[in-house]
C-alpha cells in the first residue's frame, strides 16, 4: 500500500519535472520572449541570489508577519464575536442579515477607504487584512456555535456545568471543525490581501517586490517572488492542515 | 383517572411502605396551548424501579424531562428526595436514548466520564481512579482511549451510563435507553443495568415503549394515556428478583401482565 | 418585531448615527461623508452612466474569467475524476501551482498581456480553475458506488456510463462549485482593478479616493456591495432552479 503510494508520488514528481523541463525548453528556444518568461534556471538563480545576498528573505518575512498578524487579529475577533452571536438567537436575528449583505463584498474594495482613513501606513494594511479574513472566520464560527447539538447543552445542564464550562467544554470543541475551516479560508484571504496592500501602498514585502520587478522588467526576480508566494501559500495550508489534523483527531477516527 | 389494579395490590399503598424518592404532584404542562400532561400525580419509592409505558404522544418523555429539571411544569411540582426540582440536579442523572448525540465526540470514553467529574469539581488525581472504576463497572475496561465514534451502539450507551453513575445519583432517569439497540445487546444491557442498580440502590424512572422490557425491569409499570398525558393504569410486578431473561419471561405472572398491558396499549391507541 | 424590521434595525441605526456624527463634526473629511450625500453621489454616478460602464467592465471580466477558468477546471476535473492514474500523476504539479495567490500573477499579466480585458480575465480564470477542478473531481469521487455497480450490471459502454451516470450524478455538486467560483470571480476582478487594471468598479473606487471625493468613494463601495449581493442572490436562485431540475433529471434516469 505504502510502496504503491510512493511509486505514484515518484511518478507525479517525474511529471512535474517534465513540466519544468518543458518550461526550460520553451525559454531556451525563445518561443516566448525572455522579457516575459525567463527559464526556470534564471528564476531559480534569482531566487537563490535574492535569498542569500539580496533582501528577498527580508521581504518574505515582512509579508509573513503582515499576513499572520492580520489573520490572528481576525481570528481572535471572529471567534469571540462569532461565539457571542452564534449562542444568542436575538443577536443572530439582528445581525445575520447584515452579514449576509456584507459577505459577498470583495474585501479589497475597502482598501481605498482604509487608505483615505489611515494613509499608506502599516495599520492600514493590518486593518484591511484583518477585515478581509474576519468574514470567513466570523461566519464559520457563528455557524459552528449555532449548530451545536441541543442534546449536548442538555447534558451540560444535567451535569450542572457552569456557563463558562459549557462554552469551553461543549460549544467550543463542537464548533471547532467549522472554526478551523473558517480560519483556513481566512489565512488564504490574508495572504492575498497582504500582497495587494503591499502592491498598492508600497509597503515592503513580496507584493511590492514582484510589482517593482515587473515594472523594471526584471522577469527572473518577478518569478522568484511568485515562486516564494506559492511556497508561502503551500506551507501555510499544510501548517493549518496539520493543526486541524491534531485538533480534530476524533473526527478522523470515526468508524 | 381510570385505575385498573391489575395485581390486586393497591398501588398507592405499596408506595407508602417506602419513603418517596420522586414525587409528581398534580403536574400539568402545555406546549403552545396543547396540553401534554394533566394532573399527573405519582410517587416512586426509594430504590424502586418504575417503568412508564404508553402510546406515542402520551407525554412519558416529557414527564421524565420534568423530573430531570430540563422542563418546568406549567402547574404542580416534582420533588426528588423531598426537595422540589427547579432545574437539573447532580443527584438526578439522565440517560438519553440518543447516545450518539449525548456523548462528546471529541472526547475519549475516559474523557466523557471525566466531564461529569469535572462538573462536580472532583480533584484531578481522584478522577483517573474513579474513571477507571466506572468504566470497569459498565464493562468498558480497555476501551478508555476510544472515541465514541469508534464504539458500537451498546458500548456508547454503556459509556453514557458510566457518565451518569459518575454523578453518584440517587435517581436515574432513563429515556428509552435501549430502544435503538439490537435485541441481544438490549437484553445484556438490561441485566447489567439491573445489577448496577441493585448495587447502588438508586431509584429508577424508566421510560420505554417495549412492554416486555417494562415488566422485566420494573417493580411497577405505569401506563399513560395520551391527549393529555395522564395515568391510565398502574401494574404491580410481582416477579421475583434477580430476574432471568429466560425464566422470568416464561413465568405465568409475566405473561399475564404482558397480556393486560398489551390490551391497555391497544385500547389507549384506539 | 418582524424579521425584516429586526434585520434592518441595526444598519438603519448605524446609518443615522453616521449621518448625525458627520453633520455635527462639521469638518470636511477626506475619508468620510454623510450617508445622505453618499446616496446623492451614487444616484449622480448612476445617472451619468460612468458607474454603469464600470459595472459592465467588471462583470464582463468576472464572467469571462469565470467561463474560461470554469470550463478549464471542469474539463480537468472530469478528466482527473474519471482517469485516476492521470489524477495521481498530476498531483504534485497541481499542488505546486494551486497555492499561488491569484494576485501574485498580476505583475506577470501586466508584463505579458498589458492592461485591459484580457489581463483581468486571465487572472480571474486562474482563480476559478482550482475551485472547479477540485470540486468536480471530488464530485466524481463521491458518486454512490452502487450507481457505478448498476452501470456495470447494465453493461453500459464507457461513454454511456459517463453521460448517463457519472455526469448527472456529479452535476449537483458541480453546480455548487460553479456558484462558489462565480463568487470568487467578482472578488478577484475587483481586486485586480484596485491593484492594477485601470478599468471597472475597482478602479472607480480607487480614483474616487485619489481625487479626494469620499462621497463618490463610499458610493462605489455601496454599489460594489449591492452588485455582489445581487449576484449572490441571482446565483442562489439559479442554483435552486438548476438543482431542482438536475434532481428531476436524475430521478427520471
Amino acid at each position: 500500500m505504502n510502496a504503491r503510494r510512493a511509486l505514484w508520488l515518484a511518478g507525479s514528481f517525474l511529471v512535474a519535472a517534465g513540466f519544468v523541463w518543458l518550461w526550460q525548453w520553451i525559454a531556451d528556444h525563445r518561443l516566448i520572449s525572455p522579457v516575459f518568461l525567463p527559464g526556470p534556471d534564471r528564476a531559480w538563480a534569482a531566487l537563490v541570489k535574492g535569498m542569500t545576498d539580496g533582501d528577498l528573505a527580508e521581504k518574505l518575512f515582512a509579508t509573513i508577519r503582515r499576513m499572520i498578524y492580520g489573520w490572528l487579529l481576525a481570528s481572535l475577533v471572529g471567534i469571540a464575536l462569532g461565539a457571542a452571536i452564534g449562542t444568542s438567537k436575538v443577536l443572530r436575528e439582528y445581525l445575520a442579515p447584515m452579514f449576509e449583505f456584507l459577505r459577498p463584498l470583495p474585501a479589497s474594495s475597502i482598501i481605498p477607504v482604509a487608505i483615505a482613513l489611515l494613509g499608506l501606513s502599516e495599520p492600514m494594511a493590518l486593518v484591511v487584512i484583518a477585515f478581509g479574513s474576519l468574514w470567513p472566520v466570523l461566519l464559520a464560527t457563528i455557524h459552528g456555535f449555532s449548530a451545536v447539538e441541543p442534546r449536548l447543552y442538555e447534558v451540560g445542564r444535567a451535569l450542572h456545568l457552569s456557563r463558562p464550562a459549557v462554552i469551553l467544554k461543549i460549544a467550543l470543541p463542537s464548533a471547532s471543525p467549522d472554526i478551523l475551516a473558517g480560519m483556513r479560508l481566512g489565512l488564504t484571504v490574508a495572504l492575498i490581501l497582504s500582497v495587494v496592500c503591499e502592491m498598492l501602498a508600497g509597503r515592503d514585502g513580496l507584493g511590492n517586490w514582484i510589482l517593482l520587478s515587473a515594472r523594471a522588467f526584471r522577469a527572473p526576480d518577478l518569478y522568484a517572488g511568485v515562486i516564494l508566494l506559492g511556497a508561502l501559500g503551500y506551507v501555510s495550508s499544510v501548517a493549518i492542515s496539520a493543526v486541524e489534523h491534531r485538533l480534530l483527531i476524533w473526527r478522523d477516527r470515526a468508524r | 383517572m381510570e385505575r385498573t389494579d391489575l395485581h390486586g395490590l393497591a398501588g398507592q399503598g405499596a408506595c407508602a411502605v417506602r419513603p418517596a424518592a420522586i414525587e409528581f404532584r398534580e403536574v400539568g404542562l402545555a406546549y403552545s396551548g396543547k396540553p401534554i400532561l394533566a394532573d399527573l400525580s405519582l410517587a416512586v419509592g426509594k430504590g424502586e424501579i418504575v417503568c412508564v409505558i404508553g402510546p406515542s404522544g402520551c407525554g412519558k418523555t416529557t414527564a421524565l424531562r420534568v423530573a430531570g429539571g430540563l422542563v418546568r411544569p406549567g402547574s404542580g411540582s416534582v420533588t426528588v428526595g423531598g426537595r422540589p426540582i427547579t432545574g437539573p440536579r447532580r443527584d438526578v442523572a439522565i440517560v438519553f436514548q440518543d447516545y450518539g448525540k449525548a456523548l462528546l465526540p471529541w472526547r475519549t470514553a475516559a474523557g466523557n466520564v471525566s466531564l461529569a467529574l469535572e462538573a462536580a469539581g472532583a480533584p484531578m488525581r481522584e478522577r483517573k481512579v474513579r474513571i477507571h472504576a466506572l468504566l470497569e463497572k459498565v464493562g468498558l475496561h480497555g476501551h478508555a482511549d476510544k472515541y465514541p465514534t469508534e464504539m458500537s451502539g451498546g458500548m456508547q450507551q454503556r459509556l453514557q451510563i458510566a457518565r451518569c453513575l459518575a454523578q453518584e445519583p440517587s435517581v436515574l432517569l432513563m429515556d428509552e435507553p435501549f430502544g435503538a439497540l439490537d435485541a441481544m445487546t438490549r437484553q445484556t444491557l438490561q441485566d447489567e443495568m439491573l445489577s448496577i442498580v441493585a448495587e447502588t440502590g438508586a431509584t429508577v424512572f424508566f421510560v420505554t415503549h417495549d412492554l416486555e422490557e417494562a415488566i422485566y425491569l420494573g417493580d411497577r409499570v405505569i401506563g399513560l394515556l395520551p391527549n393529555p398525558g395522564r395515568i391510565g393504569t398502574i401494574a404491580e410486578v410481582g416477579l421475583p428478583r434477580p430476574r432471568n431473561q429466560l425464566e422470568t419471561r416464561e413465568m405465568p405472572e409475566f405473561l399475564r401482565l404482558r397480556r393486560a398491558l398489551f390490551d391497555f396499549i391497544e385500547k389507549a391507541e384506539g | 418585531m418582524s424579521r425584516t424590521a429586526k434585520a434592518l434595525a441595526i444598519p438603519a441605526a448605524l446609518l443615522v448615527a453616521a449621518e448625525i456624527a458627520v453633520r455635527l463634526s462639521g469638518t470636511a473629511s477626506l475619508a468620510v461623508a454623510p450617508p445622505s450625500s453618499v446616496v446623492v453621489a451614487l444616484l449622480a454616478a448612476l445617472g451619468d452612466g460612468t458607474m454603469l460602464a464600470a459595472t459592465r467592465d467588471t462583470l464582463a471580466c468576472a464572467f469571462g474569467g469565470l467561463f474560461l477558468g470554469g470550463a478549464i477546471g471542469l474539463v480537468l476535473g472530469l478528466l482527473f475524476g474519471l482517469v485516476r492514474p492521470l489524477d495521481r500523476l498530476m498531483e504534485l504539479t497541481v499542488e505546486a501551482i494551486r497555492p499561488i495567490p491569484s494576485v501574485a500573477l498580476i505583475p506577470i499579466g501586466m508584463l505579458s498581456l498589458g492592461f485591459g480585458y484580457g489581463f483581468e480575465i486571465a487572472i480571474v480564470a486562474f482563480a476559478c480553475v482550482w475551485t472547479m477542478l477540485i470540486m468536480t473531481r471530488a464530485a466524481i469521487a463521491g458518486i454512490e458506488p452502487r450507481l457505478l455497480e448498476v452501470s456495470r450490471a447494465l453493461r453500459l459502454s464507457t461513454p454511456q456510463r459517463i453521460f448517463k451516470i457519472v455526469i448527472p450524478a456529479a452535476l449537483p455538486r458541480i453546480i455548487v462549485a460553479f456558484r462558489l467560483a462565480a463568487g470568487f470571480a467578482l472578488v478577484v476582478a475587483v481586486t485586480v482593478e484596485i491593484a492594477a487594471n485601470p478599468q471597472g468598479m475597482g478602479y472607480g473606487i480607487l480614483i474616487a479616493q485619489q481625487s479626494l471625493s469620499p462621497q463618490l468613494m463610499l458610493a462605489y463601495l455601496l454599489w460594489i456591495g449591492l452588485v455582489g449581493y445581487g449576484l449572490n442572490v441571482l446565483l442562489s436562485l439559479a442554483q435552486k432552479k438548476l438543482l431542482g431540475r438536475a434532481a428531476m433529471v436524475e430521478v427520471r434516469r
